[in-house]
């Protein structure tokens, strides 16, 4: 029989493993430059395309989810970011409903390379959300594993209804 | 006025390894870790102008990743991510462990910490997070009080279940050692 001594010494050598090579510079320096960046930008959302730039993509949702099956294909019309390899980013999903939508059901597809962070591998990540009126913000931890980029496909369901969003990754 | 990047350095660098070991209890992964302690660097950083005003800044310090890491942690929740088990979220910390200079003593600790790994998974957050910082991390009852603002009373009694969950879980696994 296994006593807390045991357990404990067993515990005292579970050991954490170095971070990587130069990983605390890294994390200076990006902390003065993005303390500093954050301080600079209390910056409130205008458009979608100052949105966009900041790492933001917004859609309507509202009465075009319940009237519109899907959004024009055309690349053109696709809000588009881009990552850095292997370095973790929020992009900011913002859904602009017109209506309050309970039980709405979320999936987000992502792309070869890009993953969700804490979700190792998993290319579809579903659940049940709601939606209030106004503007819905999603933050997504994303961190591209590959330079390949993609898109990722955001589908919103509601009752029978469903529309996709598509936010176009590019990796640097 | 805002202060030099220097003294931001200055106050926060003798705090690095300790801060980031507790990133890894909290998290249990190496990209969260680090991507938890970038997190503090930059609220500290915006916090610079108090910073340099307070008597511990290493407590300060731990308990802002404290409250970054549940902030993260209910943000997950709420979005109820059923494609995913806690166990899953674990595990990839056996990498880049150093080896001593045995193999065959290396496979066996290798073996133990895999077999602890996995217990450790089964374990709420509550109960993980205070075993590992109480017994590996060496931090005072108290400390975890201050840190976790958890009732002492509370904190002993899910330490006291959290060991007695672990060595359930190790012995039914028949994988006992020592």
């Amino acid at each position: 029989m296994q006593d807390d001594r045991e357990i404990r010494a067993l515990l005292k050598d579970y050991p954490v493993p170095e971070p990587a090579a130069g990983f605390f510079e890294r994390a200076l320096l990006r902390a003065t430059h993005e303390g500093s960046r954050r301080q600079r930008k209390r910056w409130v959302m205008t458009g979608f395309g100052s949105a966009v730039a900041a790492g933001l993509a917004l859609w309507l949702v509202g009465g075009l989810f319940l009237t519109t099956p899907n959004l024009p294909d055309a690349e053109a019309t696709i809000p588009g970011i881009t990552m850095t390899l292997a370095e973790a980013q929020t992009v900011n999903l913002v859904f602009a409903s017109a209506t309050a939508l309970d039980a709405a059901t979320l999936t987000i597809r992502l792309p070869d390379g890009i993953e969700l962070f804490g979700f190792p591998g998993q290319r579809e990540i579903s659940w049940q959300t709601s939606l209030n009126t106004g503007r819905n913000l999603l933050p997504l931890k994303l961190i591209a594993l590959s330079a390949v980029g993609g898109e990722i496909l955001a589908t919103l369901e509601h009752n029978d209804r469903s529309r996709t969003f598509r936010l176009r990754i590019e990796v640097s | 006025m805002k202060l030099p990047a220097c003294s931001f350095e200055k106050i926060v660098r003798p705090h690095f390894e300790r801060l980031y070991r507790l990133a890894w209890r909290l998290t249990g992964r190496k990209a969260e870790a680090e991507d938890l302690f970038q997190e503090l660097l930059i609220k500290a950083y915006g916090k610079l102008d108090h910073l340099v005003h307070i008597d511990e800044p290493g407590s300060w310090l731990a308990r802002v990743m404290y409250n970054l890491f549940i902030d993260e942690r209910r943000r997950f929740a709420r979005r109820r991510m059923h494609t995913v088990t806690e166990g899953e979220l674990r595990g990839d910390g056996l990498a880049g462990l150093p080896d001593t200079a045995d193999p065959v003593r290396d496979v066996q600790r290798l073996q133990r910490i895999e077999q602890l790994d996995a217990a450790l998974s089964q374990l709420s957050d509550e109960h993980r997070i205070i075993v590992l910082l109480h017994d590996t991390e060496g931090y005072k009852l108290s400390e975890i009080h201050e840190l976790m603002d958890i009732p002492l009373g509370t904190i002993k009694s899910r330490l006291h279940r959290a060991r007695a969950r672990l060595r359930h879980i190790l012995e039914a696994d028949g994988t006992f050692f020592l």
